[in-house]
């Protein structure tokens, strides 16, 4: 090919992020049929919970904004000796680390459990990516339950994706402590 | 799915009523050819599925997944919808880090090979 150095250039930067753009297109449609997937066959645990989720959270959110509660009659408001009131249900917002949804903080601690794993519906969540906090919770779980969770579920799952497998093989073999 | 999914995409034997490929194959063409005979493209795309994963991309687009499905009803998404509600956001959401390296992978394999 006669070309000049500069229309090399611009050639090769345009295949370069014409194949890019292949490689995310591809890429794209794997994370979507696979979210097709856990829709159709139901494998997301959560997925009931969410609308209660959601809706608790937005009770609570509305239970803040709410200037005109009725304080009085709950105990747990009251004026502290420096004056402060502290009110019945915490009014900041979080996102959780975990799925990323916004919970209200007093809201937070019983979404953890079920998001992050103390109930037996946590554990067996699938939809995870390979993430070092879910390894880390299995890893301190009972005995019986980290194995039926590493063998069958946990496992099986984690290496459905091709280099997820091997992050999640790594986290769980015990040397990664830190988030 | 639809026909842009041209991972083989090989130049087409001569055919009369398809004059347009009579000519040499282009550059795009043997680029794509080389990549996926060298191997080289299936490592690339498992280096950017691997950084999409690690920098929270694919959570994004799951997230935005299970919020269409919720609205939409589990049993009434198709891949094509789903593929059509995350490809904005996921093109626009890649970080710039993850595709300069993406980037300077494919020009340097361009460069070994150029003709």
């Amino acid at each position: 090919m006669s070309l000049t150095n500069d229309d090399n250039m611009s050639a090769h930067s345009q295949v370069s992020s014409h194949f890019f753009e292949d490689l995310l297109d591809s890429i794209i449609v794997d994370v979507a049929s696979e979210c097709h997937r856990v829709a159709r066959l139901g494998l997301d645990r959560n997925f009931e919970e969410e609308e209660e989720e959601l809706r608790l959270s937005a009770q609570a959110r509305a239970r803040v904004a709410d200037s005109s509660n009725n304080g009085e009659t709950n105990s747990k408001y009251v004026v502290d000796i420096f004056g402060q009131t502290h009110p019945p249900v915490a009014n900041e917002i979080f996102e959780c680390m975990n799925c990323g949804r916004s919970i209200v903080a007093g809201r937070f601690a019983p979404h953890l459990e079920k998001c992050m794993g103390k109930g037996r519906k946590a554990r067996l969540k699938v939809t995870r990516s390979a993430t070092a906090a879910q390894n880390r919770y299995t890893r301190g779980s009972p005995g019986s339950s980290y194995s039926s969770y590493s063998n069958s579920t946990g496992m099986n799952r984690l290496s459905n994706g091709a280099s997820s497998g091997v992050a999640g093989e790594e986290y769980s073999n015990g040397s990664f402590e830190e988030l | 799915m639809s026909a842009k999914r041209s991972s083989i995409n090989r130049p087409p034997t001569p055919d009369v009523d398809r004059d347009r490929e009579n000519q040499e194959p282009t550059l795009q063409e043997i680029i794509n050819i080389k990549m996926i005979e060298s191997g080289e493209k299936e490592r690339l795309k498992e280096l950017l599925r691997e950084r999409l994963i690690e920098c929270g991309w694919r959570d994004e687009m799951k997230s935005l997944c299970r919020a269409y499905t919720r609205k939409k009803g589990r049993n009434n998404v198709t891949v094509d919808d789903l593929v059509h509600v995350i490809t904005p956001k996921g093109r626009a959401s890649v970080p710039d880090p993850v595709k300069a390296e993406l980037l300077q992978r494919i020009r340097s394999f361009l460069a070994s090979t150029a003709t």
